[in-house]
Protein backbone atom coordinates (compact mmCIF):
# COMPACT_ATOMS: atom_id res chain seq x y z
CA UNK A 1 0.00 0.00 0.00
CA UNK A 2 2.55 2.47 1.18
CA UNK A 3 4.86 1.21 -1.50
CA UNK A 4 2.51 1.92 -4.38
CA UNK A 5 1.84 5.42 -3.05
CA UNK A 6 5.56 6.08 -2.86
CA UNK A 7 5.99 4.73 -6.37
CA UNK A 8 3.25 6.97 -7.69
CA UNK A 9 4.55 10.10 -6.06
CA UNK A 10 8.05 9.36 -7.23
CA UNK A 11 6.71 8.97 -10.77
CA UNK A 12 5.17 12.43 -10.56
CA UNK A 13 8.42 13.80 -9.22
CA UNK A 14 10.36 12.13 -11.98
CA UNK A 15 8.08 13.74 -14.55
CA UNK A 16 8.61 17.14 -12.94
CA UNK A 17 12.36 16.67 -12.95
CA UNK A 18 12.66 15.32 -16.50
CA UNK A 19 9.93 17.52 -17.97
CA UNK A 20 11.75 20.77 -18.79
CA UNK A 21 14.75 19.07 -20.42
CA UNK A 22 12.55 16.65 -22.33
CA UNK A 23 10.15 19.26 -23.69
CA UNK A 24 12.89 21.61 -24.90
CA UNK A 25 14.91 18.76 -26.35
CA UNK A 26 11.99 17.11 -28.15
CA UNK A 27 10.73 20.40 -29.57
CA UNK A 28 13.93 22.07 -30.68
CA UNK A 29 16.21 19.13 -31.45
CA UNK A 30 14.08 16.11 -32.33
CA UNK A 31 11.29 17.87 -34.21
CA UNK A 32 13.65 19.60 -36.71
CA UNK A 33 15.12 16.17 -37.42
CA UNK A 34 11.67 14.89 -38.37
CA UNK A 35 10.78 18.09 -40.19
CA UNK A 36 13.89 17.91 -42.36
CA UNK A 37 12.70 14.55 -43.68
CA UNK A 38 9.30 16.04 -44.61
CA UNK A 39 10.95 19.05 -46.21
CA UNK A 40 13.16 16.84 -48.34
CA UNK A 41 10.05 15.51 -50.14
CA UNK A 42 8.63 18.96 -50.71
CA UNK A 43 9.18 21.98 -52.86
CA UNK A 44 9.36 25.12 -50.75
CA UNK A 45 11.13 28.47 -50.78
CA UNK A 46 10.86 29.00 -47.02
CA UNK A 47 8.19 31.73 -47.24
CA UNK A 48 5.14 30.48 -49.14
CA UNK A 49 2.29 29.29 -46.97
CA UNK A 50 1.93 26.37 -49.36
CA UNK A 51 4.39 23.50 -49.52
CA UNK A 52 4.14 21.22 -52.48
CA UNK A 53 4.81 17.49 -52.19
CA UNK A 54 7.14 16.39 -54.96
CA UNK A 55 8.11 12.87 -53.94
CA UNK A 56 11.71 11.99 -54.68
CA UNK A 57 12.32 14.88 -57.08
CA UNK A 58 14.77 16.68 -54.76
CA UNK A 59 16.86 13.56 -54.27
CA UNK A 60 16.80 12.84 -57.98
CA UNK A 61 18.03 16.36 -58.74
CA UNK A 62 20.81 16.22 -56.17
CA UNK A 63 22.07 12.81 -57.19
CA UNK A 64 21.89 13.30 -60.95
CA UNK A 65 21.99 17.02 -61.80
CA UNK A 66 23.93 18.74 -59.03
CA UNK A 67 27.68 18.42 -59.62
CA UNK A 68 28.45 20.33 -56.42
CA UNK A 69 26.79 17.64 -54.31
CA UNK A 70 29.33 15.06 -55.44
CA UNK A 71 32.25 17.41 -54.82
CA UNK A 72 30.84 18.15 -51.37
CA UNK A 73 30.36 14.45 -50.66
CA UNK A 74 33.90 13.61 -51.73
CA UNK A 75 35.32 16.47 -49.67
CA UNK A 76 33.28 15.44 -46.64
CA UNK A 77 34.57 11.86 -46.90
CA UNK A 78 38.18 13.00 -47.35
CA UNK A 79 37.82 15.42 -44.46
CA UNK A 80 36.31 12.78 -42.18
CA UNK A 81 39.04 10.25 -42.94
CA UNK A 82 41.73 12.85 -42.25
CA UNK A 83 39.94 13.97 -39.08
CA UNK A 84 39.74 10.42 -37.76
CA UNK A 85 43.36 9.72 -38.59
CA UNK A 86 45.43 12.77 -37.68
CA UNK A 87 44.07 14.66 -34.66
CA UNK A 88 43.46 11.48 -32.60
CA UNK A 89 46.90 10.07 -33.44
CA UNK A 90 48.70 13.29 -32.55
CA UNK A 91 46.46 13.65 -29.50
CA UNK A 92 47.37 10.15 -28.31
CA UNK A 93 51.09 10.78 -28.76
CA UNK A 94 50.86 14.07 -26.85
CA UNK A 95 48.84 12.44 -24.08
CA UNK A 96 51.37 9.64 -23.74
CA UNK A 97 54.22 12.14 -23.57
CA UNK A 98 52.47 14.49 -21.18
CA UNK A 99 51.47 11.60 -18.94
CA UNK A 100 55.14 11.17 -18.06
CA UNK A 101 56.38 13.19 -15.09
CA UNK A 102 58.06 15.91 -17.11
CA UNK A 103 59.02 19.41 -16.13
CA UNK A 104 56.30 21.85 -17.19
CA UNK A 105 53.80 19.29 -18.34
CA UNK A 106 50.85 21.17 -16.88
CA UNK A 107 51.45 24.42 -18.80
CA UNK A 108 52.19 22.33 -21.91
CA UNK A 109 48.83 20.58 -21.59
CA UNK A 110 47.20 23.99 -21.30
CA UNK A 111 48.96 25.19 -24.46
CA UNK A 112 47.80 22.23 -26.51
CA UNK A 113 44.27 22.59 -25.20
CA UNK A 114 44.07 26.37 -25.71
CA UNK A 115 42.94 26.26 -29.39
CA UNK A 116 39.96 24.08 -28.45
CA UNK A 117 38.40 26.96 -26.54
CA UNK A 118 38.95 29.52 -29.31
CA UNK A 119 35.81 30.15 -31.36
CA UNK A 120 36.06 28.20 -34.65
CA UNK A 121 35.11 31.35 -36.50
CA UNK A 122 38.05 33.14 -34.82
CA UNK A 123 40.33 30.24 -35.81
CA UNK A 124 39.10 30.62 -39.38
CA UNK A 125 39.81 34.37 -39.28
CA UNK A 126 43.30 33.85 -37.82
CA UNK A 127 44.33 31.20 -40.28
CA UNK A 128 42.83 32.95 -43.27
CA UNK A 129 45.07 35.86 -42.42
CA UNK A 130 48.13 33.65 -41.86
CA UNK A 131 47.47 31.99 -45.23
CA UNK A 132 47.21 35.34 -47.04
CA UNK A 133 49.37 34.97 -50.18
CA UNK A 134 50.98 38.42 -49.85
CA UNK A 135 51.00 39.45 -46.20
CA UNK A 136 50.39 36.11 -44.54
CA UNK A 137 52.74 34.53 -42.02
CA UNK A 138 53.42 31.34 -43.97
CA UNK A 139 54.64 32.95 -47.15
CA UNK A 140 56.61 35.55 -45.16
CA UNK A 141 58.42 32.85 -43.20
CA UNK A 142 59.10 30.84 -46.37
CA UNK A 143 60.56 33.95 -48.02
CA UNK A 144 62.71 34.69 -44.98
CA UNK A 145 64.23 31.24 -44.88
CA UNK A 146 64.85 31.23 -48.61
CA UNK A 147 62.19 28.76 -49.69
CA UNK A 148 60.40 31.06 -52.13
CA UNK A 149 59.71 28.05 -54.33
CA UNK A 150 57.33 26.71 -51.68
CA UNK A 151 55.19 29.85 -51.61
CA UNK A 152 51.59 29.08 -52.41
CA UNK A 153 48.18 30.65 -52.51
CA UNK A 154 47.16 28.37 -49.67
CA UNK A 155 43.43 28.95 -49.77
CA UNK A 156 43.15 30.11 -53.38
CA UNK A 157 44.62 27.03 -55.00
CA UNK A 158 41.91 24.45 -55.67
CA UNK A 159 44.35 21.57 -55.28
CA UNK A 160 45.45 22.39 -51.75
CA UNK A 161 42.76 24.63 -50.23
CA UNK A 162 41.00 21.72 -48.51
CA UNK A 163 44.24 20.51 -46.93
CA UNK A 164 45.27 24.01 -45.85
CA UNK A 165 41.94 24.25 -44.10
CA UNK A 166 42.47 20.87 -42.51
CA UNK A 167 45.76 21.99 -40.98
CA UNK A 168 43.88 24.77 -39.16
CA UNK A 169 41.28 22.23 -38.05
CA UNK A 170 43.99 19.91 -36.71
CA UNK A 171 45.60 22.79 -34.84
CA UNK A 172 42.29 23.46 -33.17
CA UNK A 173 41.19 19.92 -32.25
CA UNK A 174 44.33 17.97 -31.30
CA UNK A 175 43.93 19.22 -27.73
CA UNK A 176 40.44 17.74 -27.56
CA UNK A 177 41.67 14.21 -28.33
CA UNK A 178 44.63 14.77 -26.02
CA UNK A 179 42.42 15.58 -23.01
CA UNK A 180 40.23 12.53 -23.57
CA UNK A 181 43.31 10.29 -23.86
CA UNK A 182 44.85 11.86 -20.74
CA UNK A 183 41.64 11.09 -18.90
CA UNK A 184 41.70 7.54 -20.23
CA UNK A 185 45.35 7.09 -19.23
CA UNK A 186 44.45 7.84 -15.60
CA UNK A 187 42.63 4.51 -15.57
CA UNK A 188 45.69 2.59 -16.80
CA UNK A 189 47.22 0.81 -13.85
CA UNK A 190 50.70 2.31 -13.47
CA UNK A 191 51.91 -0.64 -11.44
CA UNK A 192 51.12 -2.95 -14.37
CA UNK A 193 53.22 -0.80 -16.68
CA UNK A 194 56.05 -0.77 -14.17
CA UNK A 195 55.80 -4.52 -13.63
CA UNK A 196 56.06 -5.05 -17.37
CA UNK A 197 59.12 -2.79 -17.52
CA UNK A 198 60.77 -4.64 -14.63
CA UNK A 199 60.08 -7.92 -16.40
CA UNK A 200 62.19 -6.61 -19.25
CA UNK A 201 59.57 -5.24 -21.65
CA UNK A 202 60.80 -2.17 -23.50
CA UNK A 203 58.68 0.99 -23.79
CA UNK A 204 57.04 -0.07 -27.04
CA UNK A 205 56.18 -3.52 -25.72
CA UNK A 206 54.69 -2.26 -22.50
CA UNK A 207 52.71 0.32 -24.48
CA UNK A 208 51.43 -2.29 -26.91
CA UNK A 209 50.54 -4.97 -24.38
CA UNK A 210 49.51 -2.98 -21.31
CA UNK A 211 48.58 0.61 -22.10
CA UNK A 212 46.91 0.17 -25.47
CA UNK A 213 44.48 -2.59 -24.41
CA UNK A 214 43.51 -0.51 -21.36
CA UNK A 215 42.74 2.44 -23.66
CA UNK A 216 40.37 0.44 -25.86
CA UNK A 217 37.18 2.19 -24.64
CA UNK A 218 38.77 5.64 -24.78
CA UNK A 219 39.97 5.04 -28.32
CA UNK A 220 36.47 4.08 -29.42
CA UNK A 221 35.02 7.20 -27.80
CA UNK A 222 37.64 9.49 -29.36
CA UNK A 223 37.17 8.00 -32.82
CA UNK A 224 33.39 8.30 -32.72
CA UNK A 225 33.51 11.86 -31.38
CA UNK A 226 36.12 12.81 -34.02
CA UNK A 227 33.97 11.41 -36.78
CA UNK A 228 30.89 13.26 -35.63
CA UNK A 229 32.67 16.55 -35.09
CA UNK A 230 34.26 16.29 -38.54
CA UNK A 231 30.83 15.84 -40.14
CA UNK A 232 29.72 19.11 -38.65
CA UNK A 233 32.65 21.10 -40.05
CA UNK A 234 30.78 24.27 -40.85
CA UNK A 235 32.16 27.35 -39.14
CA UNK A 236 35.71 26.83 -40.32
CA UNK A 237 34.71 26.31 -43.96
CA UNK A 238 32.25 29.18 -43.90
CA UNK A 239 34.83 31.50 -42.35
CA UNK A 240 37.90 30.50 -44.38
CA UNK A 241 36.73 29.81 -47.92
CA UNK A 242 32.93 29.82 -48.00
CA UNK A 243 33.27 26.59 -49.99
CA UNK A 244 35.48 28.15 -52.68
CA UNK A 245 37.49 28.55 -54.81
CA UNK A 246 35.07 27.19 -57.40
CA UNK A 247 33.34 24.95 -54.79
CA UNK A 248 36.58 23.03 -54.30
CA UNK A 249 36.21 23.08 -50.50
CA UNK A 250 32.45 22.67 -50.42
CA UNK A 251 31.09 20.25 -47.80
CA UNK A 252 27.70 18.68 -47.24
CA UNK A 253 26.72 20.63 -44.10
CA UNK A 254 27.60 23.97 -45.71
CA UNK A 255 26.04 23.05 -49.05
CA UNK A 256 22.77 22.08 -47.33
CA UNK A 257 22.79 25.44 -45.57
CA UNK A 258 23.49 27.36 -48.79
CA UNK A 259 20.76 25.58 -50.73
CA UNK A 260 18.18 26.37 -48.06
CA UNK A 261 19.18 29.71 -46.60
CA UNK A 262 20.87 31.41 -49.55
CA UNK A 263 19.28 29.89 -52.66
CA UNK A 264 15.98 29.40 -50.76
CA UNK A 265 15.44 25.89 -52.01
CA UNK A 266 14.49 24.22 -48.74
CA UNK A 267 13.60 20.97 -50.47
CA UNK A 268 17.00 20.35 -52.00
CA UNK A 269 18.82 21.66 -48.95
CA UNK A 270 16.86 19.28 -46.75
CA UNK A 271 17.51 16.35 -49.05
CA UNK A 272 21.26 16.97 -48.60
CA UNK A 273 20.71 17.21 -44.84
CA UNK A 274 18.87 13.89 -44.81
CA UNK A 275 21.72 12.19 -46.66
CA UNK A 276 24.23 13.60 -44.17
CA UNK A 277 21.96 12.57 -41.32
CA UNK A 278 21.83 9.01 -42.65
CA UNK A 279 25.62 8.91 -42.85
CA UNK A 280 25.79 10.11 -39.24
CA UNK A 281 23.28 7.51 -38.09
CA UNK A 282 25.25 4.66 -39.63
CA UNK A 283 28.09 5.66 -37.29
CA UNK A 284 26.05 6.65 -34.23
CA UNK A 285 23.60 3.77 -33.97
CA UNK A 286 26.18 0.96 -33.84
CA UNK A 287 28.15 3.00 -31.31
CA UNK A 288 25.10 3.51 -29.10
CA UNK A 289 24.30 -0.20 -29.20
CA UNK A 290 27.87 -1.05 -28.36
CA UNK A 291 28.02 1.40 -25.43
CA UNK A 292 24.68 0.15 -24.08
CA UNK A 293 25.89 -3.44 -24.25
CA UNK A 294 28.96 -2.38 -22.34
CA UNK A 295 26.76 -0.68 -19.74
CA UNK A 296 24.66 -3.82 -19.33
CA UNK A 297 27.77 -5.92 -18.79
CA UNK A 298 29.17 -3.67 -16.09
CA UNK A 299 25.95 -3.63 -14.05
CA UNK B 1 49.29 27.05 -15.04
CA UNK B 2 48.11 26.08 -11.58
CA UNK B 3 51.10 23.87 -11.30
CA UNK B 4 53.28 25.26 -8.55
CA UNK B 5 52.58 22.18 -6.43
CA UNK B 6 53.23 19.53 -9.01
CA UNK B 7 56.06 21.42 -10.60
CA UNK B 8 58.17 20.81 -7.53
CA UNK B 9 57.47 17.08 -7.77
CA UNK B 10 58.20 17.19 -11.49
CA UNK B 11 61.54 18.82 -10.73
CA UNK B 12 62.40 16.11 -8.27
CA UNK B 13 61.53 13.37 -10.71
CA UNK B 14 63.56 15.05 -13.41
CA UNK B 15 66.53 15.12 -11.09
CA UNK B 16 66.03 11.47 -10.28
CA UNK B 17 65.72 10.43 -13.88
CA UNK B 18 68.17 12.90 -15.31
CA UNK B 19 70.06 10.17 -17.06
CA UNK B 20 67.12 8.73 -18.96
CA UNK B 21 67.89 9.96 -22.48
CA UNK B 22 64.44 8.96 -23.73
CA UNK B 23 62.70 11.35 -21.35
CA UNK B 24 65.05 14.20 -22.21
CA UNK B 25 64.45 13.69 -25.91
CA UNK B 26 60.69 13.45 -25.30
CA UNK B 27 60.77 16.68 -23.34
CA UNK B 28 62.61 18.51 -26.10
CA UNK B 29 60.14 17.28 -28.72
CA UNK B 30 57.13 18.25 -26.61
CA UNK B 31 58.48 21.72 -25.86
CA UNK B 32 59.33 22.38 -29.51
CA UNK B 33 55.91 21.23 -30.56
CA UNK B 34 54.26 23.36 -27.86
CA UNK B 35 56.11 26.44 -29.14
CA UNK B 36 54.80 25.77 -32.65
CA UNK B 37 51.31 25.22 -31.24
CA UNK B 38 51.20 28.50 -29.35
CA UNK B 39 52.86 30.54 -32.14
CA UNK B 40 49.58 31.56 -33.85
CA UNK B 41 48.21 32.81 -30.51
CA UNK B 42 51.37 34.82 -29.85
CA UNK B 43 51.16 36.20 -33.36
CA UNK B 44 47.58 37.38 -32.80
CA UNK B 45 48.47 38.95 -29.44
CA UNK B 46 51.50 40.81 -30.85
CA UNK B 47 49.75 42.00 -33.98
CA UNK B 48 46.75 43.19 -32.00
CA UNK B 49 49.12 45.54 -30.17
CA UNK B 50 50.94 46.92 -33.19
CA UNK B 51 50.08 49.88 -35.38
CA UNK B 52 49.56 49.07 -39.05
CA UNK B 53 52.87 50.70 -39.98
CA UNK B 54 54.66 48.52 -37.46
CA UNK B 55 52.88 45.39 -38.68
CA UNK B 56 54.26 46.04 -42.16
CA UNK B 57 57.74 47.04 -41.04
CA UNK B 58 58.58 44.46 -38.38
CA UNK B 59 58.82 40.70 -38.31
CA UNK B 60 55.65 38.85 -37.40
CA UNK B 61 57.03 37.50 -34.12
CA UNK B 62 58.71 40.68 -32.95
CA UNK B 63 57.01 42.06 -29.85
CA UNK B 64 55.35 45.45 -30.39
CA UNK B 65 57.74 48.40 -29.89
CA UNK B 66 55.04 50.88 -29.04
CA UNK B 67 51.88 49.33 -27.71
CA UNK B 68 48.91 50.43 -29.80
CA UNK B 69 46.00 49.99 -27.40
CA UNK B 70 43.98 52.08 -29.83
CA UNK B 71 43.47 48.95 -31.94
CA UNK B 72 41.14 47.64 -29.28
CA UNK B 73 39.08 50.81 -28.92
CA UNK B 74 39.05 51.21 -32.70
CA UNK B 75 37.87 47.67 -33.36
CA UNK B 76 35.39 47.91 -30.48
CA UNK B 77 33.71 50.93 -32.08
CA UNK B 78 33.90 49.93 -35.75
CA UNK B 79 32.91 46.33 -35.13
CA UNK B 80 29.91 47.29 -33.01
CA UNK B 81 31.33 45.20 -30.18
CA UNK B 82 29.25 46.94 -27.52
CA UNK B 83 26.15 45.39 -29.09
CA UNK B 84 27.50 41.96 -29.99
CA UNK B 85 29.32 41.58 -26.67
CA UNK B 86 26.15 42.40 -24.72
CA UNK B 87 24.08 39.96 -26.80
CA UNK B 88 26.62 37.17 -26.33
CA UNK B 89 26.79 37.87 -22.59
CA UNK B 90 23.00 37.88 -22.13
CA UNK B 91 22.51 34.68 -24.12
CA UNK B 92 25.35 32.84 -22.37
CA UNK B 93 24.46 33.98 -18.85
CA UNK B 94 20.87 32.77 -19.26
CA UNK B 95 21.53 29.63 -21.28
CA UNK B 96 24.39 28.04 -19.38
CA UNK B 97 22.95 27.89 -15.82
CA UNK B 98 19.45 27.07 -17.08
CA UNK B 99 20.77 24.23 -19.22
CA UNK B 100 22.84 22.80 -16.37
CA UNK B 101 19.83 22.85 -14.01
CA UNK B 102 17.53 21.19 -16.55
CA UNK B 103 20.15 18.55 -17.32
CA UNK B 104 20.97 17.84 -13.69
CA UNK B 105 17.29 17.44 -12.81
CA UNK B 106 16.66 15.06 -15.67
CA UNK B 107 19.87 13.12 -15.04
CA UNK B 108 18.99 12.66 -11.36
CA UNK B 109 15.54 11.32 -12.15
CA UNK B 110 16.88 8.97 -14.81
CA UNK B 111 19.64 7.66 -12.56
CA UNK B 112 17.87 7.53 -9.21
CA UNK B 113 14.14 6.97 -9.73
CA UNK B 114 12.93 3.61 -11.03
CA UNK B 115 10.97 4.32 -14.18
CA UNK B 116 9.38 1.97 -16.65
CA UNK B 117 10.85 3.76 -19.64
CA UNK B 118 13.90 5.13 -17.90
CA UNK B 119 16.42 3.30 -19.99
CA UNK B 120 14.63 4.19 -23.20
CA UNK B 121 14.46 7.85 -22.20
CA UNK B 122 18.16 7.89 -21.47
CA UNK B 123 18.88 6.41 -24.87
CA UNK B 124 16.60 9.01 -26.42
CA UNK B 125 18.65 11.79 -24.81
CA UNK B 126 21.95 10.14 -25.66
CA UNK B 127 20.93 9.97 -29.30
CA UNK B 128 20.73 13.78 -29.42
CA UNK B 129 24.30 14.15 -28.18
CA UNK B 130 25.49 12.39 -31.32
CA UNK B 131 23.51 14.33 -33.93
CA UNK B 132 25.22 17.42 -35.32
CA UNK B 133 22.75 20.31 -35.47
CA UNK B 134 24.76 21.85 -38.32
CA UNK B 135 22.93 19.31 -40.47
CA UNK B 136 19.53 20.76 -39.65
CA UNK B 137 19.94 24.53 -39.81
CA UNK B 138 17.04 25.04 -42.23
CA UNK B 139 14.37 23.16 -40.23
CA UNK B 140 15.59 24.86 -37.03
CA UNK B 141 15.08 28.18 -38.78
CA UNK B 142 11.62 27.10 -39.96
CA UNK B 143 10.62 26.02 -36.45
CA UNK B 144 11.87 29.15 -34.68
CA UNK B 145 10.30 31.27 -37.40
CA UNK B 146 7.01 29.44 -36.83
CA UNK B 147 7.11 30.54 -33.18
CA UNK B 148 7.85 34.11 -34.33
CA UNK B 149 11.14 34.07 -32.43
CA UNK B 150 13.67 34.98 -35.14
CA UNK B 151 15.91 37.83 -33.89
CA UNK B 152 14.97 37.30 -30.23
CA UNK B 153 16.94 35.95 -27.26
CA UNK B 154 14.53 33.06 -26.58
CA UNK B 155 14.78 32.18 -30.28
CA UNK B 156 18.44 31.19 -29.87
CA UNK B 157 18.41 30.17 -26.22
CA UNK B 158 15.77 27.46 -26.70
CA UNK B 159 17.60 25.62 -29.53
CA UNK B 160 20.90 26.07 -27.65
CA UNK B 161 19.30 24.42 -24.60
CA UNK B 162 17.92 21.60 -26.73
CA UNK B 163 21.29 20.75 -28.22
CA UNK B 164 23.22 21.23 -24.96
CA UNK B 165 21.01 19.05 -22.76
CA UNK B 166 21.79 15.57 -24.21
CA UNK B 167 25.52 15.54 -23.55
CA UNK B 168 25.11 17.01 -20.07
CA UNK B 169 22.41 14.48 -19.17
CA UNK B 170 24.72 11.72 -20.34
CA UNK B 171 27.68 12.85 -18.23
CA UNK B 172 25.64 13.69 -15.12
CA UNK B 173 23.69 10.44 -15.37
CA UNK B 174 26.97 8.52 -15.26
CA UNK B 175 28.04 10.51 -12.22
CA UNK B 176 24.76 10.20 -10.29
CA UNK B 177 24.56 6.51 -11.04
CA UNK B 178 27.91 5.97 -9.31
CA UNK B 179 26.88 7.72 -6.09
CA UNK B 180 26.48 5.09 -3.31
CA UNK B 181 22.86 4.22 -2.43
CA UNK B 182 23.36 4.85 1.30
CA UNK B 183 23.73 8.54 0.67
CA UNK B 184 20.18 9.05 -0.53
CA UNK B 185 18.28 6.09 0.92
CA UNK B 186 18.30 7.27 4.51
CA UNK B 187 16.84 10.61 3.54
CA UNK B 188 14.20 9.02 1.32
CA UNK B 189 13.12 6.63 4.08
CA UNK B 190 12.82 9.59 6.44
CA UNK B 191 10.22 10.95 4.05
CA UNK B 192 12.25 13.47 2.08
CA UNK B 193 11.06 13.95 -1.49
CA UNK B 194 13.25 13.27 -4.49
CA UNK B 195 13.31 16.97 -5.21
CA UNK B 196 14.77 17.60 -1.76
CA UNK B 197 17.31 14.78 -2.07
CA UNK B 198 18.35 16.14 -5.42
CA UNK B 199 18.73 19.69 -4.14
CA UNK B 200 20.30 18.95 -0.77
CA UNK B 201 22.49 15.94 -1.52
CA UNK B 202 23.13 15.39 -5.22
CA UNK B 203 23.51 18.97 -6.39
CA UNK B 204 26.23 19.81 -3.82
CA UNK B 205 28.30 16.68 -4.46
CA UNK B 206 28.15 17.13 -8.23
CA UNK B 207 29.71 20.60 -8.14
CA UNK B 208 33.06 19.49 -9.67
CA UNK B 209 31.26 17.82 -12.59
CA UNK B 210 28.98 20.81 -12.97
CA UNK B 211 32.06 23.07 -13.07
CA UNK B 212 33.58 20.98 -15.86
CA UNK B 213 30.33 21.05 -17.80
CA UNK B 214 30.05 24.76 -17.17
CA UNK B 215 33.38 25.36 -18.92
CA UNK B 216 32.43 23.23 -21.88
CA UNK B 217 29.01 24.79 -22.17
CA UNK B 218 30.18 28.35 -21.66
CA UNK B 219 32.82 27.93 -24.33
CA UNK B 220 30.52 26.28 -26.86
CA UNK B 221 27.69 28.76 -26.27
CA UNK B 222 30.01 31.75 -26.44
CA UNK B 223 31.60 30.46 -29.65
CA UNK B 224 28.49 29.16 -31.41
CA UNK B 225 28.25 30.47 -34.95
CA UNK B 226 26.14 28.37 -37.34
CA UNK B 227 22.83 28.52 -35.49
CA UNK B 228 23.25 32.20 -34.64
CA UNK B 229 23.90 32.87 -38.32
CA UNK B 230 20.53 31.41 -39.21
CA UNK B 231 18.47 32.65 -36.26
CA UNK B 232 19.85 36.16 -35.74
CA UNK B 233 19.56 38.16 -38.93
CA UNK B 234 19.15 41.67 -37.51
CA UNK B 235 22.62 43.04 -36.77
CA UNK B 236 21.40 44.54 -33.48
CA UNK B 237 20.84 40.97 -32.28
CA UNK B 238 24.17 39.57 -33.51
CA UNK B 239 26.50 37.71 -31.18
CA UNK B 240 30.29 38.11 -31.08
CA UNK B 241 31.13 35.41 -33.66
CA UNK B 242 28.73 36.97 -36.17
CA UNK B 243 30.22 40.38 -35.47
CA UNK B 244 33.75 39.05 -35.97
CA UNK B 245 32.79 37.44 -39.27
CA UNK B 246 31.36 40.70 -40.53
CA UNK B 247 34.37 42.66 -39.24
CA UNK B 248 36.67 40.33 -41.13
CA UNK B 249 34.71 40.99 -44.31
CA UNK B 250 34.85 44.76 -44.00
CA UNK B 251 38.20 45.60 -42.42
CA UNK B 252 40.37 42.64 -43.31
CA UNK B 253 43.32 44.86 -44.29
CA UNK B 254 43.44 46.68 -40.96
CA UNK B 255 45.55 43.95 -39.38
CA UNK B 256 46.00 45.52 -35.97
CA UNK B 257 42.30 46.04 -35.44
CA UNK B 258 41.37 42.69 -36.97
CA UNK B 259 43.60 40.90 -34.49
CA UNK B 260 42.30 43.03 -31.65
CA UNK B 261 38.80 41.95 -32.68
CA UNK B 262 39.86 38.29 -32.64
CA UNK B 263 41.43 38.76 -29.20
CA UNK B 264 38.33 40.40 -27.76
CA UNK B 265 36.16 37.56 -29.04
CA UNK B 266 38.42 34.89 -27.58
CA UNK B 267 39.47 36.37 -24.22
CA UNK B 268 36.24 35.82 -22.22
CA UNK B 269 36.17 32.10 -23.05
CA UNK B 270 39.86 31.76 -22.16
CA UNK B 271 39.30 33.54 -18.83
CA UNK B 272 36.41 31.24 -17.88
CA UNK B 273 38.51 28.24 -18.85
CA UNK B 274 41.42 29.41 -16.71
CA UNK B 275 39.21 30.08 -13.68
CA UNK B 276 37.51 26.68 -13.77
CA UNK B 277 40.19 24.55 -15.37
CA UNK B 278 41.32 22.78 -12.22
CA UNK B 279 37.97 21.00 -12.18
CA UNK B 280 38.18 20.23 -15.83
CA UNK B 281 39.97 16.91 -16.27
CA UNK B 282 38.93 15.46 -12.91
CA UNK B 283 35.30 16.42 -13.44
CA UNK B 284 35.15 14.95 -16.90
CA UNK B 285 36.79 11.69 -16.02
CA UNK B 286 34.28 10.97 -13.28
CA UNK B 287 31.56 10.39 -15.83
CA UNK B 288 32.76 10.55 -19.39
CA UNK B 289 35.35 7.87 -19.73
CA UNK B 290 34.63 4.63 -18.05
CA UNK B 291 36.87 1.67 -17.98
Amino acid sequence: MLNSKVMQSSRTQALLLIGPALVVYATFAIWPMIEVVFLSFQHWNGLDPQREWVGLENYQYILTKDPVFWIALRNTITWTLLAVLFPPTIGLLLALGLNEQLFGRVPMRAIYYLPVIIAPIAVATMWKWMYDPFFGLFNQVLTNIGLQAWIKDWLGDREIALYSMFVAYTWQYVGFSMVLFLAGLQSVDRSLVEAARIDGANRWQSFKHVTLPALRVTIAIVLVLSTISSLKAFDIVYGMTGGGPAQSTQMLALWAFMQSMQIFDFGRGSAISVILLLVTLTIVVPYLRWSQRDEGASE
Amino acid sequence: MTASGTRFEDDMVLVKRRRDPFLILLWIVLVTFALVWIAPVVLIAFTALKSNAEVMATSAFAPPETVAWSNFSGAWARGNFATTFTNSAIITVIKVPLGLIFSAMAAYALARIRLKFGKLLLLFFLFGAMIPFQVMLAPIFTLVNGFGLIDTYPGVILPYLAFGVPYQVFILHGFFKAVPKELSEAALIDGASHVTVFRRIFLPISLPVLAALLILDFVSTWNEFAMALVLLQDRHMWTLPLGLMSFQGQFSTDYGQLNAAIAMTVIPAVLVYMIFQRYFVSGLTSGAVKG
